[in-house]
């Protein structure tokens, strides 16, 4: 009977848990909408016909099959940090990968790729384009091949896109990549003809698969912006959500500069203006698309100018100089980024959370450690140790009053035999006891609502920092990121068979193990709540909690156990300092308890 | 009861039955903080208790001797 309300009050917990997100985050939402409905019907300008829509109405299904044209022309794109190629047709960053990350800690796997093309199977790319807001120009489109000058695309060596539309209309892209991640495109039209044009450029980055995300709601993954100041958030669900409601379109807004992109928990993909006073409409589409596999989710964000640009003859404009982010949120970097280009809130793109003023101190803090001891697992011991340290006084000072309390000890013996059939009552009077005689053994809940944050911040910074990434610690943790990849049910590799082939519940790390008994034995130095079913509960939390971290990143489950070792430390501590402050204060005069 | 003092009643169980068994109870009165909490907002509403239960979170500190200390009534507040 007992078991079933604890299953039931677990899940229950667990449900309050997702209900309280989306909750707390559809009223606000729901405002946004109503206001981008209105602007979105003030906004639209006249419809696009004409092949080349692709941001109003991204249809940009694959051209008719049986209609064979030569591969399309690439450029090398070679920067320190990046490698790839540069399609000239469609004006297309489809295909490049970051020089000093691997997917896996082995030293000879492939590098992390960001951007791939449409012809595989995780399109993702940038690209640079034009509607005809007049209808009637002709604008470069999807299968438009541009010519380039330059040769190739690197720091210090720019390349300008060139496309002539025929009818006097020549098209210009200027890009330019820097030492980073950084690359500047300038968008540019010089009309030739003896019409003014009506023009709208825009630049957008397009997800053509939805990706792998951890679906965990302490880290955010999916479209990310700060846009007037404001960071703006979307799940891929959320955003799919969304855009059915309104034709594709998520979420839109008008904006002074800001950026926008699509963020993985370690990768950012983004767009935001050179000129971050300039006016600009940022978007984030979803649509679902006939694919190769069926109905296919395609990822949209782009940004444009508020309204279609017209170019008199004789005149260059039409364009707009925007800078594409893709690399590792790495947040020296981002900072810097911020700082020397303007880019507002640029460190937003990790996900630092509610707790920011903390968890950002606390990552320069580990960054310094990691630094210094040049191991991040070392790093976060050290700066858990610091931590509880730091609040080490608050845990002394309750414990001082052990001293009087063993005086009360017949005392509160005879209460305990008085109220055997009643311990809430027996509570009750234990604490008007401990009242009248001034003396205390819990350090109270303020200690406790303080250190929440504080842990739960580290907790965090730990979850979404890239320096945890690939880096090893002592024993079999090669990757603190990673699951500790030992398992308890193949008795840690004796059995050559893996038992998560059969499900991956069967998972059981010895990390993980080390945790549980560490929290169980904490636990024990901890006073049992006084309701049963709860006392209960925190008998089998430690039980819960080894099953739950055993999939967590090994860096995680070290600070867990580390955390309650330090605990169980401290308490031990505190208590043998008691006990030789009791023996002075007590020796001179026996007691006959 | 107002449905605002009805939520936050449910975040207060919710921390009683995951969060507090596993960080440990640590107060130093009866009825404790949260218990405390849950009968303010029954009896005083949303806004005056939770006002209650963050001014006896906040006497809840080594400093303060703690013991019993029940919910003032409705009569006792005025």
């Amino acid at each position: 009977m007992d078991n079933k309300r604890l299953l039931l009050a677990i899940i229950a917990s667990i449900g309050i848990l997702l209900v309280f997100e989306t909750v707390f985050n559809k009223p606000a939402r729901e405002a946004q909408r109503a206001q981008q409905q209105q602007a979105a019907q003030l906004a639209q300008p006249a419809p696009t016909p004409g092949p080349a829509g692709p941001l109003r109405t991204p249809t940009d299904a694959a051209p008719a099959a049986g209609t064979p044209r030569e591969p399309a022309a690439r450029l090398p794109v070679e920067g320190p940090r990046v490698q790839g190629t540069l399609n000239l047709r469609g004006a297309r960053l489809d295909d490049l990968v970051l020089r000093d990350y691997r997917e896996t800690t082995d030293p000879n796997s492939p590098l992390v790729r960001l951007f791939a093309p449409r012809e595989g199977s995780a399109p993702y790319y940038a690209q640079w384009g034009w509607t005809a807001a007049d209808g009637r120009t002709p604008v470069p489109g999807n299968d438009t091949d541009w010519q380039a000058e330059g040769g190739r695309l690197a720091p210090g060596n720019p390349l300008t896109l060139r496309w002539d539309n025929g009818q006097g209309q020549v098209f210009e892209i200027v890009l330019a990549l820097d030492e980073n991640y950084m690359v500047t495109a300038e968008q540019r039209v010089r009309n030739t003809g003896e019409q003014p044009v009506q023009l709208l450029p825009w630049a957008r980055i397009r997800r053509e698969s939805t990706p792998p995300t951890q679906g965990f709601y302490i880290l955010h993954e999916g479209f990310v912006g700060v846009l007037d100041g404001r960071l703006r958030e979307m799940t891929y669900k959320a955003a799919k959500e969304e855009a059915g409601k309104r034709s594709g379109l998520a979420f839109e807004q008008e904006t002074s500069g800001g950026w926008s992109g699509f963020t993985d928990k370690y990768w950012l993909a983004a767009l935001t203006p050179v000129d971050q006073s300039a006016r600009l409409r940022a978007s984030y589409r979803a649509v679902p698309e006939a694919g190769p596999h069926g109905q296919e989710d395609r990822w949209q964000v782009d940004f444009a100018p508020p309204a279609p640009m017209e170019v008199t003859p004789g005149a260059t404009g039409g364009g707009q100089a925007l800078r594409l982010f893709a690399g590792a949120k790495e947040v020296h970097l981002l900072d810097a980024y911020a700082s020397r280009l303007g880019i507002p809130d640029f460190d937003k793109a990790i996900d630092f959370g509610w707790f920011y003023f903390l968890t950002k101190p606390f990552f320069f803090a580990l960054d310094w450690l990691f630094k210094l001891f040049g191991n991040f697992g070392i790093a976060i011991l050290v700066f858990t140790l610091a931590l509880k340290a730091a609040f080490f006084p608050l845990a002394n000072k309750a414990y001082k009053s052990m001293a009087r309390m063993k005086v009360l000890g017949p005392k509160m013996q005879e209460i305990r035999e008085r109220h055997k059939e009643d311990p809430a009552k027996a509570q009750a009077e234990m604490m008007a006891l401990y009242r009248t005689e001034k003396v205390n053994p819990a350090s109270g809940c303020l200690p406790i609502v303080i250190q929440i944050p504080v842990f739960f911040a580290l907790y965090k910074v730990l979850f979404v920092t890239i320096e945890m990434r690939h880096a090893p610690f002592f024993g079999w943790i090669r990757d603190l990121s990673a699951p500790d990849p030992t398992n308890l049910f193949n008795l840690f590799g004796l059995i050559p068979y893996d038992p998560m082939q059969l499900s991956h519940y069967l998972h059981m790390p010895a990390w993980a193990l080390i945790m549980g008994v560490t929290m169980f034995l904490q636990q024990k130095l901890n006073p049992a709540p006084p309701d049963p079913i709860q006392a209960k509960v925190f008998q089998y939390m430690p039980i819960i909690f080894t099953f739950m971290l055993a999939s967590f990143p090994a860096g995680l489950v070290i600070y867990w156990s580390w955390n309650n070792l330090l605990s169980i430390a401290q308490q031990w501590y505190i208590m043998r300092l008691d006990a030789q402050r009791k023996g002075k204060a007590v020796a001179p005069a026996p007691s006959k308890g | 009861m107002s449905a605002a003092a009805e939520a936050l009643k449910g975040a207060v169980i919710l921390y009683q039955w995951t969060l507090r068994p596993f960080i440990g109870a640590q107060c130093r009165f009866h009825p404790s903080c949260s218990h405390y909490a849950l009968e303010a907002l029954s009896t005083h509403g949303a806004a005056r208790g939770a006002l209650m239960a963050g001014r006896r979170i906040l006497r809840c500190n080594p400093w303060h001797p703690g013991g019993y200390d029940p919910v003032p009534t409705r009569t006792e507040q005025g």
